[in-house]
């Protein structure tokens, strides 16, 4: 019974997540649009919360639901607020889309099912971060409790910040990079400020 | 006592499911912009208040029955919490909603529009 | 109803818990959800809040443009420089067990600053936290200010 209705909130919520994704593709005004996203990428961090990922979903809720829906709004003030119509079906994209969609989902017959506890992510550094974060392990050398290795309470942040540290850098660097992107598309255009031109001297190559 | 609990928490639920329920349909259904405002507004405020008071007295009757840490009425706290700022948050939401439309122009359907076509 | 007063009275109730759960996220990320990215953007959504009903001008007195970009660098170095500080204290980059000088071994809690491993990702955090914040608050500003386009 209980199985029975968690598999009815799973096929539900994602019944609803592909409702949503397909309202989204067809839609033509943006503003409906973009309030869609926003819908999916809270269903998306309830979906998250099922997997027991409550770091990850509350990261999605966060950025997806809030700040991105936001930009994308602030964006769309901007500019038109209906979408120009598309020319029609054409045979060439639909065909290489469904070619490589048929190839990618035939890649993914050879990985483990979810939750495969014989799966290679769950064998091999899994175990290992587990069984150094896990308290009051005893063994001979240790009778009071092996030490833990990271003592921080949360073996997600753990392993985000210190088992893999450089990932996170990497990440951090990335939204760094995606931030400069943004302030140099943002301020490129030349600054109409009248006394710059005015004072610029002329060069001094005269022979 | 588990059952006095268990009982009140699950009307609450389905009375704020209900409640979410009818808001959804005022949005679908109502003719104008405004009436569909105040359709969404229940859904905010009634509804989610009743889910969060079914859910506080799920935490209550665990923390006065299991006699566990004082996690349960932690929890409880939180919700206490979550239920007040969305009493604060979402009326005002739905007032920022109004003020924009109205000052973009637009206008709220009266019942004068209604009467001009009839003979 | 020019004045915007409901808007304004529940912002000014509403933005300094939201700061606050900002940082509860930011330092509570060592024992439950959350950690620098999920602190930054609501920090940053605090700081948009405020821009969005008291006006562009006053938010840039509180948050300077400028200033918001030397953060979003200064966020990126403080976790650079953690792991470079551990690499002046021996070991190898990013290896939080030597910033206590001590190095290798699990020191016990000495005081009531944290060591070792706790300081390094409170550290580590703080300056994701720092970035992500600094970006989206720069976004806003370059974003907001413009004109439409047609």
């Amino acid at each position: 019974m209980h199985d029975a209705a968690i598999h009815a909130i799973v096929i539900l919520l994602l019944g609803l997540l592909l409702g949503t994704a397909i309202v989204i593709v067809r839609m033509r005004e943006l503003w409906a649009a973009v309030m869609l996203t926003g819908i999916y990428s809270f269903l998306g961090a309830s979906w998250m919360l099922l997997l027991d990922a409550p770091d990850v979903a509350f990261t999605e809720a966060a950025v997806g639901a809030g700040i991105s829906t936001f930009l994308m709004l602030s964006t769309l003030a901007l500019t038109n607020r209906r979408a120009k119509p598309q020319p029609g079906l054409s045979p060439v994209p639909l065909v290489v889309v469904i070619l490589t969609g048929a190839t990618l989902i035939y890649g993914t017959f050879d990985m483990p099912h979810y939750g495969d506890p014989d799966a290679p992510a769950h064998r091999h550094m899994a175990p290992e971060f587990l069984a150094d974060e896990v308290k009051h392990i005893q063994d001979a050398e240790h009778p009071e409790g092996k030490p833990v290795k990271v003592d921080v309470g949360n073996i997600i942040t753990s392993v985000l910040a210190s088992y893999r540290g450089y990932d996170t850098l990497g990440e951090t660097v990335v939204i760094f990079t995606a931030g400069i992107g943004v302030l140099l598309l943002l301020r490129g255009e030349p600054r109409e400020d009248p006394s710059e031109d005015a004072s610029e001297e002329p060069s001094e190559d005269a022979p | 006592m588990d059952l006095l609990f268990d009982f009140l928490s699950v009307i609450c639920l389905i009375g704020g499911c209900c409640f979410a329920l009818i808001g959804g349909i005022g949005i679908l259904r109502l003719p104008d912009f405004f009436s569909r405002l105040h359709g969404g507004g229940i859904t905010d405020t009634l509804g989610a208040g009743l889910i969060m008071l079914g859910l506080m007295l799920q935490s209550i009757k665990v923390g006065l029955t299991h006699e566990m840490s004082a996690s349960p009425w932690l929890v409880t706290v939180k919700l206490l919490m979550i239920l007040l700022f969305l009493f604060v948050t979402s009326p005002t939401g739905c007032h920022a909603l109004a003020r924009a439309a109205l000052s973009d122009g637009l206008e709220p359907a009266t019942v004068d529009d209604e009467e001009q076509p009839t003979p | 109803m020019k004045q915007q007063t409901i808007l304004r009275i529940v912002a000014k109730l509403l933005i300094p818990y939201i700061l606050l759960f900002a940082l509860y996220v930011q330092f509570h990320g060592d024992f439950g959800p959350g950690g620098g990215f999920q602190a930054g953007v609501i920090f940053a959504a605090g700081l948009i809040l405020y821009g969005l009903i008291f006006g562009l001008s006053a938010a840039r007195e509180v948050a300077p443009p400028a200033l918001m970009e030397t953060l979003t660098a200064l966020g990126v170095l403080i976790y650079a420089g953690t792991g470079v500080l551990a690499m002046f204290n021996g070991g190898h980059f990013l290896d939080y067990s030597y910033l206590g000088g001590h190095g290798g071994g699990h020191a016990e809690h000495h005081g009531i600053l944290p060591q070792g491993q706790h300081l390094g990702i409170l550290l580590v955090e703080f300056g994701v936290g720092l970035t992500v914040a600094a970006v989206m608050i720069s976004i806003f500003f370059a974003f907001a200010g413009r004109e439409r386009v047609q």
